[in-house]
């Protein structure tokens, strides 16, 4: 095939930037540097950049981790563990992991419209357990859902699968800074949201009837890296972009500084008027929407976050001493 | 839970509302999904804690 034949064949202007999918290969873990997070609530717990765990309060129990065993051509990958299994997981259950898809990422898809494109879903996977395990596609209305299966047919063996996924004309789709599509790869699902696999429905689909609930088996491991969505019906080899270029795509979403900038933002409210001492600096990057920080400090304590915006944090002292930002976190995910 | 953030010297308010269960401060942008959930806790008919006096 020749290169002009393999781009129409995805249906792509361009080879690069075509994967829709952000840290796809697991890469990036700002928030737990590769340590362990418990999903044991209906929360969003990110064991990487990008890709959260969802579960259940006082039921069953998995953990996430980004993990160095990944197949050929790829160094990470995240693995789930069930640690308290859910044998028989209840009709409006869920456990997950997910990514969500900005709408300004997926817009070109057209969703929703006459000129609505086919994309096509791509991923290595490896499980303790064979069988047939599912996920979904939806919009963020969650009234039009693509659920999808796939076999895992060797024990604790990469495999890749491909899924294509057909243009949709009808339905609300986020366009712009909201969640445009939500990806479902289910641990465990509970048959209210479970519909026919490979087909659009009007309905709040997160996995596809048959699959088969990992919860449900303790010990069970799922891994998974290598994630892409792009434009067409043929699923190109992986993206790998620049580790900067990747970090910076996060970032849009989540920033954690650890010290690295020690000495970091300082802010001096000694003999000032209280409420009058500002601390200010600007993100790394153009952050999806006005971020919910976190921070911690050297010295006083009486300061609080002001403002923030898409670009900059501004913390206000509210009394008169001194005080270093040690680390800080801003969160703008969807 | 959370507590709304004292004004400034200028008797300008704060743009932000105190998630107590991690002091995460929430700005008040519409797009914020932490502030979406906010809304939705003040639509259950919760009421934030007041605001510390300045110097506190």
């Amino acid at each position: 095939m020749t290169q002009a034949a393999a781009l129409a064949a995805y249906g792509s202007n361009s080879p690069s930037n075509r994967n829709r999918i952000i840290n796809g290969d697991m890469r990036i873990d700002q928030r737990n540097a590769g340590a362990s997070v418990t999903v044991n609530d209906a929360a969003k717990f990110y064991p990487v950049d990008r890709f959260f765990g969802l579960g259940q309060s006082a039921d069953g129990v998995f953990t996430l981790q980004q993990s160095s065993t990944a197949p050929a051509g790829f160094t990470k990958s995240i693995i789930a563990t069930v640690t308290t299994a859910d044998a028989s997981v209840g009709a409006t259950q869920q456990y997950y992991i997910s990514q969500r898809l900005e709408g300004f990422n997926t817009a070109d898809f057209a969703w929703g419209t006459a000129s609505a494109v086919a994309v096509t879903l791509s991923f290595w996977t490896r499980s303790s357990l064979t069988g047939t395990f599912g996920g979904a596609l939806q919009n963020d209305a969650q009234d039009r859902s693509y659920p999808f299966t796939y076999t895992i047919s060797a024990a604790d063996t990469w495999e890749q699968k491909t899924i294509n996924i057909a243009a949709i004309t009808t339905g609300t789709w986020e366009t712009t800074t909201n969640s445009g599509i939500r990806l479902y790869f289910d641990i465990g699902m509970g048959s209210t949201y479970l519909g026919t696999a490979g087909a659009w429905a009007s309905a709040d689909y997160r996995g596809a009837t048959g699959q088969t609930n990992i919860i449900a088996t303790s010990g069970a491991t799922f891994y998974i890296t290598g994630v892409q969505l792009e434009v067409g019906s043929v699923a190109t080899p992986f993206e790998h972009r620049m580790y900067g270029q990747e970090l910076a795509l996060c970032q849009r979403y989540y920033v954690k500084d650890a010290g690295e900038t020690l000495p970091g933002p300082y802010v001096n409210a000694s003999g000032a008027v209280v409420g009058s001492a500002y601390a200010n600096w600007m993100l790394p990057v153009d952050m999806r929407a006005a971020p919910t920080c976190t921070f911690a400090t050297t010295g006083m304590t009486s300061i609080t976050t002001r403002k923030s915006n898409t670009r900059a944090i501004a913390l206000l002292a509210t009394a008169t001493s001194t005080a270093y930002v040690d680390s800080w976190t801003a969160s703008a995910e969807l | 839970m959370y507590k709304l953030l004292p004004n400034d010297f200028m008797g300008q308010p704060a743009q932000c509302i105190k998630r107590l269960s991690d002091n995460a401060f929430i700005p008040f942008d519409p797009a914020n999904t932490d502030y979406q959930a906010y809304l939705a806790w003040l639509e259950e008919g919760n009421t934030p804690e007041p605001a510390d006096e300045q110097g506190a």
